[in-house]
């Protein structure tokens, strides 16, 4: 799942990667979708984590489908 | 004569509505947002990324203790509103910073955002952060 966080909240791609993997249309297409918006967040400055349970949260430069769940923090500056 | 008494009194009365509704607003204003959808959503990937243990630290205390991945000694104290991360060094209160996204954001996402990149990104973190150091 890609998770955009905005001021509606976040907003949320999911896909199925086992799907995506045995040539599923819908599935590649939500991947795809999901890859387009991390690139077009990226060049907005928005930074992307790699977050799951049990794990230690990991920043992430490229868009993985096989993540479990990536967070996208929109850029910050200080206040 | 008893009719434009009773009508002023009415638009008597308006006027003094009118004049404290910004006020009632302003009172009843946070539990309307803690209601509004953004909010809830945001609230759900809060309650996603924190360990029960966390949340429960966050909702009790008002605050959410992020240890720092590089300094065993140091912890960021989170609020769960805005306002200023503490930085606690021995459990002295060292350093304030004010980070904040260039897109308004709900709390909840705030928090979230200040763990993530605390714990994946403290380097960049701290060069992006207005930094007020705090002298006894």
């Amino acid at each position: 799942m890609l998770r955009v966080m905005s001021r509606r909240g976040d907003d949320r791609v999911t896909w199925d990667e086992q799907k995506a993997l045995v040539g599923d249309s819908e599935a590649i297409a939500a991947v795809r979708e999901a890859e387009r918006i991390f690139a077009q967040e990226r060049a907005k400055g928005a930074t992307a984590f790699r977050v799951e349970p049990g794990k230690p949260t990991q920043r992430i430069e490229h868009f993985d489908p096989t993540a479990e769940q990536i967070v996208m923090v929109p850029r910050v500056v200080g206040g | 004569m008893s009719f434009i008494t009773q009508a002023l009194t009415a638009l008597g009365w308006i006027v003094v509505a009118l004049a404290i509704s910004p006020m009632v607003w302003l009172i009843l204003q946070p539990y309307f947002k803690g209601w509004s959808r953004a909010e809830r959503r945001a609230a759900d990937l809060l309650r996603d990324t924190l360990t029960p243990e966390q949340f429960r630290q966050l909702t009790w205390r008002g605050y959410l203790e992020v240890p720092s991945p590089t300094e065993p000694q140091r912890v960021y104290r989170v609020p769960r509103t805005k306002g200023y991360v503490q930085v606690i060094e021995n459990g002295r209160a060292i350093m304030r910073l004010c980070v904040q996204s260039v897109e308004a954001l709900p709390d909840a996402d705030v928090v979230v955002l200040h763990k993530l990149m605390i714990e994946a990104n403290e380097e960049i973190y701290l060069q992006k952060a207005n930094k007020y150091v705090c002298i006894d």
